[in-house]
């Protein structure tokens, strides 16, 4: 069980700004209105992050990858975690063998 | 101030906790898997079971914490994973926002305490029971929002140490696919996101910049080049959904 100090400060640092989140809307928000700009900027930022974070598996040159990735990408338009994990990792692992 | 009594007919505190408890049952079921890939995925990086336990019990806050993995490395890019997880939790303000009506019966005290949990589901779930009970201007009901909480607080630490206990025994993640479960996780939690197909242009955006940016730029570049270009994209053609 260790603790590395920047882990710990790192960790700390995540703590405040995501608290800092949960708690703006609450005191800045209460009375007030967005504009359609920033709304769309608010509501468009989880995916922006989340999309450009696994835009590496998009540019992988193995077809294998590839079909995979396609694969699981059908498989989360509608299946649950679970599904999807399971679809998506037995598809890499065995499309590698044979591709 | 007088005090009212705002327990309903026929319920309890602690029935109104278990309640909360029995709602999250359903939503702890895709969060397992969820759970100990991100705890595997992290042992895998170098974060000890402890470093594990802090993290989701600190930031409790899934989608920054996959993020915050994905970046971890040697030396530590605190500023990044910070800016990272800001940015990756913003949309709590929206959401916070929405559930300010609800809390506003409640001394900041407690407020302050319920807001650390506003995960989205707890979120999803609190703010559903309190429209479902009196519309907009209806109290949040604290002992169910408590077992909400409680719930998917215990199980979303302990999954993910036990993931990244277990993780390790699985060896390289790469020889069986096994790495196709973190954008597997990522899919699903976009589609959870899914804002129309108009809406979702800044995304597209986002991930051709980030794929752009991936093969012509070393390092974790590609991450904040993909999301400022979505934002942009956002920010010039605003779709309201």
């Amino acid at each position: 069980m260790n603790l590395h100090l920047w882990s710990f400060l790192t960790i700390l640092g995540m703590m405040c700004v995501t608290y800092l989140t949960r708690i703006t809307g609450y005191f800045a928000l209460r009375n007030r209105t967005l504009s359609v700009r920033a709304q769309a900027v608010l509501e468009a930022m989880p995916g922006a992050v989340l999309i450009s974070v696994i835009a590496p598996a998009f540019t992988s040159d193995r077809p294998a990858d590839l079909i995979a990735l396609a694969l699981t990408i059908a498989v989360a338009t509608r299946g649950s975690f679970l599904i999807t994990v399971i679809v998506g990792v037995s598809a890499a692992g065995l499309l590698r063998q044979f591709l | 101030m007088t005090q009212v009594d705002k327990t309903l007919p026929g319920t309890s505190p602690w029935s109104e906790f278990r309640r909360g408890l029995a709602a999250m049952a359903p939503a702890l079921l895709g969060l397992v898997p969820f759970a100990l890939v991100l705890g595997a995925e992290a042992a895998r990086k170098g974060l000890s079971p402890l470093e594990v336990l802090l993290l989701c019990g600190m930031n409790f806050a899934g989608g920054s914490e996959f993020v915050a993995v994905e970046l971890w490395n040697h030396p530590i890019p605190f500023l990044l994973i910070v800016g990272m997880t800001l940015l990756v939790n913003s949309r709590h303000i929206l959401m916070g926002a929405a559930l300010a009506p609800h809390l506003r019966h409640l001394p900041k005290r407690k407020a302050l305490v319920a807001l650390f949990f506003m995960a989205d589901e707890v979120w999803a779930f609190g703010i559903h029971d309190a429209r479902r009970r009196g519309g907009l201007g209806a109290e949040i009901n604290l002992p169910f929002y408590a077992g909400l909480s409680a719930a998917l607080y215990l199980s979303w630490i302990s999954m993910t140490v036990l993931g990244s206990l277990l993780g390790p025994l699985f060896g390289d993640p790469g020889a069986y696919g096994f790495d196709m479960a973190f954008p597997a996780v990522f899919l699903v939690l976009l589609r959870g996101l899914w804002p129309g197909y108009r809406a979702a242009a800044p995304w597209m955006v986002s991930l051709v910049a980030a794929a752009a940016v991936h093969i012509l730029v070393p390092g974790a570049w590609y991450m904040l080049a993909g999301t400022l270009a979505g934002l942009t994209t956002a920010y010039v053609w605003p779709v309201q959904r």
